[in-house]
């Protein structure tokens, strides 16, 4: 015996709203257990004390610097690049061209590649072949490798989908290709420019394997560019694999890493949209 | 069609180009300050990079021109590096290979790797052949080695790892003798994996292990031989699983490594040896 249509709704309805309320519960459940054990040692004096006695005690203070500054390289880098990129592909390529086929066919490769080939890559490139050594550039230029490719597929998915009439209605006016970009198409892709640059901040946050080899393992506060500088994920990892006793700072450190990624967000959003989303309601 | 690109009256988008360019021309110029002259590299263990760096920090606070750079990687490594001059020094927590001639060894403290099961298990000592026999999977349960009844659960280190090395020639075993269920990198992985396994059987740092089971890990430190797996019988030299922690250098070491060598293995670092659970060498 089926069940009546309405009965088949709200089951339907429910299952539904039972898995997104998993998903929320496993995201919650890790923070509450990160907060449970983290949160006894996180103050102002964790954030501005640098890591004594191995990261057992003491805090964060040259990790955060140079964790932002790694950011701070890698998006600087890659956004650009990316956003021209993406501009290449979805303005100057038909999208079923060979061209367009084997960007699309390397980006998806670069995407997919585990993090530990992108360190190898780096330590022997930007650290060996170019000199930078261990060093903040290093780990940034690195990080701007990985998060290229889902940077460029986001913003050119983003440009892509801008409406055919824009378009037209741009060459009915005579507006130059370049004013097209800058005016309409890329202030219409800035929420999808924001959302890559968030994807790409949050690879890049996460990644340890790929910064071990290239940023180093130096927890001293960094005075320029070129100084090794340990990475907050590093940190979290050297501190519950290889320091006894670190796990209690490894937790607090951890919660740190989840508000670094949130302001990073948003900083990500502010920035994309001060760039181009206002130029939307001026043009 | 052609498309024209810049127009007189419309140089919008080229001057915001031009713009952000001047944005990041002034951030790479003005963090691009010169590293320090006086910096010693070295890279290498994991296990002795924790130490290695505490020591660093005191060698700096007392020549406060000279920086002492740690990065970790692992023993292999830190012989590659030291060979290539990619570090001044390499970190190596195994004694030297036969086929190593060419490289100088100081060693700066010592670390016993002790086998430990769950504390639930009530095998109390396992007799050397019992261990080789457990590790190649010619018993596979506690019954047979004089313990409840239950599956073993045999716990490996991964590929490079120089306990694994230590483990391996001590046993006189080839890597591929062993049986293992679990691999795992790092002592506190394979602390946790053992805590966490009644039927666990794995290898550690005895210093780390000594420090985790007094703080409550679920797991016991068997002796070797006879010889209970304790920091005083590895300072003793008497347990028989023991390696040194090296410094690695090609041909004699520089004059600034020279000291850092002397420094590391003098007194004065004792108290930094102790605090990272391994043992100092005399006197």
């Amino acid at each position: 015996m089926l069940p009546t249509p309405s009965l088949r709704d709200a089951l339907y309805g429910f299952g539904i709203c039972i898995a997104a309320l998993l998903v929320a519960a496993i995201f919650f459940w890790l923070l509450a257990d990160l907060a449970w054990q983290g949160v006894g040692r996180l103050d102002w004096t964790f954030l501005t004390t640098p890591p004594r006695n191995a990261g057992r005690d003491g805090g964060l203070a040259p990790i955060l610097v140079s964790t932002s500054l790694i950011i701070l390289v890698a998006m600087s880098v890659a956004a650009p690049l990316g956003v021209a990129t993406a501009i290449f592909l979805s303005e100057f390529t038909p999208a079923g061209g060979r061209l367009a086929r084997w960007m699309s066919l390397s980006l998806d490769v670069l995407a997919g590649t585990p993090s530990i080939v992108f360190g190898l890559f780096g330590g022997a490139f930007f650290c060996v072949f170019l000199g930078l050594g261990f060093s903040i550039l290093s780990g940034g230029l690195t990080l701007a490798c990985m998060a290229l490719p889902i940077l460029i597929r986001t913003v050119e998915s983003g440009l892509r989908s801008s409406p055919i009439e824009w378009r037209l209605g741009a060459a009915a006016l005579d507006l130059s290709r370049a004013t097209l970009l800058w005016h309409v198409l890329l202030p219409a892709a800035a929420p999808s420019l924001a959302a890559g640059l968030s994807l790409g901040i949050g690879r890049a946050v996460a990644e340890t394997a790929a910064l071990i080899f290239t940023s180093g393992y130096v927890d001293r506060m960094p005075s320029s560019l070129f100084d090794s500088g340990r990475a907050l994920s590093v940190h979290i990892y050297d501190l519950t694999m290889n320091v006894s006793g670190g796990d209690a700072n490894a937790y607090a450190s951890a919660l740190v890493l989840i508000a670094f990624l949130i302001a990073a967000n948003s900083l990500a959003f502010w920035f994309s949209n001060r760039i181009f989303g206002r130029r939307m309601a001026r043009a | 069609m052609s498309v024209s690109w810049f127009r007189g009256k419309d140089r919008c988008a080229l001057a915001s180009i031009g713009r952000i360019c001047a944005v990041y021309i002034a951030f790479f110029s003005s963090s691009l300050g010169h590293a320090a002259d006086n910096r010693l590299v070295l890279t290498g263990s994991s296990t002795v990079a924790p130490l290695a760096a505490e020591i660093g920090k005191r060698f700096e606070e007392q020549n406060p021109s000279i920086r002492v750079d740690v990065q970790s990687g692992g023993s292999s490594r830190g012989v590659a590096d030291a060979r290539s001059g990619l570090a001044d020094l390499g970190m190596a927590s195994r004694a030297p290979n036969a086929d190593e001639t060419d490289l100088q060894f100081f060693t700066i403290a010592r670390d016993g790797v002790g086998i430990i099961v769950n504390t639930n298990n009530s095998v109390r000592s396992l007799t050397d052949e019992q261990i080789v026999a457990i590790y190649t999977g010619k018993i596979a349960d506690w019954s047979k080695a004089g313990g409840a009844a239950g599956r073993i659960t045999v716990v490996n280190k991964a590929e490079g790892r120089s306990t694994l090395e230590l483990f391996l020639h001590y046993f006189k075993l080839k890597g591929g003798d062993v049986k293992a269920h679990v691999i795992i990198g790092e002592n506190q992985q394979a602390i946790k994996t053992v805590a966490g396994n009644p039927g666990a059987i794995g290898y550690v740092s005895i210093g780390s292990a000594e420090y985790e089971a007094g703080h409550g890990a679920h797991i016991r430190l068997l002796p070797m031989s006879g010889v209970a797996a304790s920091v005083e019988n590895v300072r003793s030299g008497s347990f028989p699983l023991s390696r040194p922690l090296n410094l690695v250098s090609k041909g004699a070491p520089g004059a600034v490594a020279r000291r850092f060598i002397d420094f590391a293995r003098s007194r004065s670092v004792h108290d930094i040896v102790e605090s990272q659970f391994f043992v100092p060498v005399a006197p």
